[in-house]
């Protein structure tokens, strides 16, 4: 029988790494990702470069209803997964006052509660012949309290906790759970002109999405539970962790502040 | 004597080395097809060239050269007004669009940025256009490449240095890519049909390109360089001169600088890179070049 490698969130940037990677080693990937349109772009790229079988069904992960649809023709198809890759995720960057409620909905449903009903549902459909391996995207903010990240910090905590968790419980059942936790990810447009904005600190704590995808396959193959890309960026982790996080999260505060006049100024400024 | 060509279409044409071109040939009466990524940098140009030039016949297209559908359409767009206003004919295309990209940015195929801007790309569009270039007596495949092509080789274990990426050396091998590319063109095509391919080497001209993807060093350290460099318009006359008809002396000659050969590269001679590439373009653009 043939087994998958699932991917959500397969055609944002680093969803298309993953999905690279995974079929640079000659696996067959099922995506899935809210519009068809990029899917299918995405897929015929993929099959012309690596010549793997990929399937793909559009899905809105924030709507219980379009979860339901997905499994329901992965079950059709009787798929079996030996990789699942939970990429999906969203942030609305800026002070909490001015997100809306339906933006903050947004954050929770497709970071946490997506991820979580992805992985139960995943575990039912897993290539029992082999390990199954589980990859949760946290980020180095699901370490500390972030002013003006405060729901997405938030979010990514609980999947760092959550994978930390399930890898101990389902240790003994051939399952890993590998929880990647990057600094900012050049991904987007935006996200470089974020990376730039942080200036030398930004630069120094960035790594490329291919490097990354590539290295989180391999920590996931050899059952690795945490992965922080960098070297800097595990050190600003391990010094982070001698700090009370109320103070952390003060310092983050200011300097998250700073950059934003800094950034908006230059907006204004038309530079 | 020598006749300029009739009609050109040039990518990459709101800024740099492709706008000075576009503006030199249409204050000869050369009709120009324009393609750039911006909306309103499109509207400039237009703008521009037909202030200098009121008689101008100019056409410009929007499209992102990152996504192969939009080069596909942009294909389109161009075999329907070259239908329409110029015949069914064309003389001759400039490569020009280029990328720079500080970080590995995938495009919506899946592919590296550079890789696909500043090879695949030019290699798409000449194979969408080459029914029009095949009515043409004597068309001219025109690529922008650059002195960054010597001293690299095609990393043909990961061609879209996904795992271990760094802006120059990507940047350099799109550039030598360019080189194979025109080889084998001429390989394959130059003998039985009336188009041959150029490589152009425009020096270091004056642009934008090496700031325009990146920051902080790279972005810093370009400032300073390109200040050095020569005007684009200076850098187009090799362009120019290369669009020239009925004929150039040493026609043979693949790469060109300051209106003269120069030798490439090496590795850019090998002719079974030239072919591997070609094959694996083909492959990623889902295409069969058939003369």
């Amino acid at each position: 029988m043939k087994s998958y490698v699932f991917i959500s969130g397969a055609a944002g940037g680093l969803g298309k790494a993953f999905a690279a990677e995974c079929a640079s080693r000659g696996w067959n990937l099922f995506l899935t990702d809210v519009s068809a349109g990029d899917l299918s772009i995405l897929t015929s790229g993929l099959v012309r470069l690596y010549n793997v079988e990929i399937i793909y069904y559009p899905c809105n992960l924030t709507d219980p209803a379009s979860r339901d649809e997905l499994w329901k023709i992965i079950q059709q198809r009787n798929l079996r997964f030996h990789f699942l890759i939970n990429v999906a995720g969203v942030d609305f960057e800026g002070p909490f006052i001015e997100r809306t409620s339906a933006e903050l909905g947004t954050i929770i449903r497709l970071n946490i509660e997506s991820t979580v009903d992805m992985t139960s549902r995943a575990l039912h459909f897993r290539d029992k012949t082999r390990m199954l391996r589980i990859i949760n995207v946290s980020s180095l903010a699901g370490y500390y309290p972030m002013p003006v990240k405060a729901i997405y910090a938030a979010s990514k905590r609980f999947l760092l906790d959550f994978s930390l968790a399930l890898h101990h419980e389902l240790a003994e059942s051939g399952v890993t759970v590998t929880v990647l936790c990057p600094a900012g990810m050049p991904t987007t447009p935006s996200a470089i002109s974020g990376i730039f904005a942080q200036g030398f600190m930004g630069r120094i704590t960035t790594k490329n999405v291919g490097y990354v995808a590539a290295k989180t396959i391999d920590r996931a193959l050899s059952g690795r539970m945490v992965y922080i890309p960098g070297v800097i960026n595990r050190i600003l982790r391990f010094l982070g962790g001698t700090v009370p996080p109320s103070l952390v999260a003060y310092f983050i505060g200011k300097r998250w502040l700073k950059i934003r006049h800094k950034y908006n100024g230059e907006i204004l400024k038309g530079v | 004597m020598t006749v300029l060509p009739k009609t050109v279409v040039i990518t990459g044409a709101t800024s740099g080395i492709g706008l000075a071109t576009a503006r030199s040939l249409a204050a000869q009466g050369v009709n120009i097809i324009g393609a750039g990524r911006s909306q309103s940098r499109c509207v400039e140009a237009e703008a521009l060239i037909r202030a200098e030039t009121p008689a101008a016949r100019v056409n410009y297209f929007v499209a992102d050269l990152a996504s192969q559908r939009q080069v596909r359409a942009l294909g389109s767009a161009i075999r329907e007004l070259i239908q329409r206003e110029f015949g069914g004919k064309l003389d001759v295309l400039i490569n020009n669009a280029a990328a720079v990209s500080d970080w590995y940015v995938a495009t919506e195929d899946g592919y590296e940025m550079q890789f696909a801007v500043n090879h695949l790309a030019g290699f798409l569009l000449t194979y969408e256009l080459l029914p029009l270039l095949e009515m043409s007596a004597c068309a001219r495949v025109i690529t922008v490449s650059s002195g960054s092509h010597y001293h690299t080789r095609m990393h043909w274990q990961d061609l879209m240095y996904r795992k271990h990426y760094f802006c120059l050396s990507a940047y350099k091998q799109s550039k030598l890519a360019n080189l194979l590319f025109t080889r084998e063109f001429n390989r394959r095509l130059a003998d039985v049909s009336n188009i041959r391919a150029y490589a152009v080497d425009p020096g270091l001209v004056n642009t934008e390109i090496g700031a325009k993807g990146t920051g902080g060093l790279i972005q810093w350290f370009w400032n300073i360089r390109s200040r050095s460099g020569i005007s684009p318009a200076e850098a187009a006359k090799t362009i120019v001169y290369l669009t020239a008809i009925p004929d150039i002396p040493q026609k043979e000659a693949v790469y060109w600088k300051e209106c003269r050969p120069v030798e490439p590269s090496q590795y850019s001679k090998r002719a079974d890179a030239a072919a591997r590439l070609w094959e694996i373009s083909e492959q990623l653009c889902g295409i069969v070049y058939t003369p």
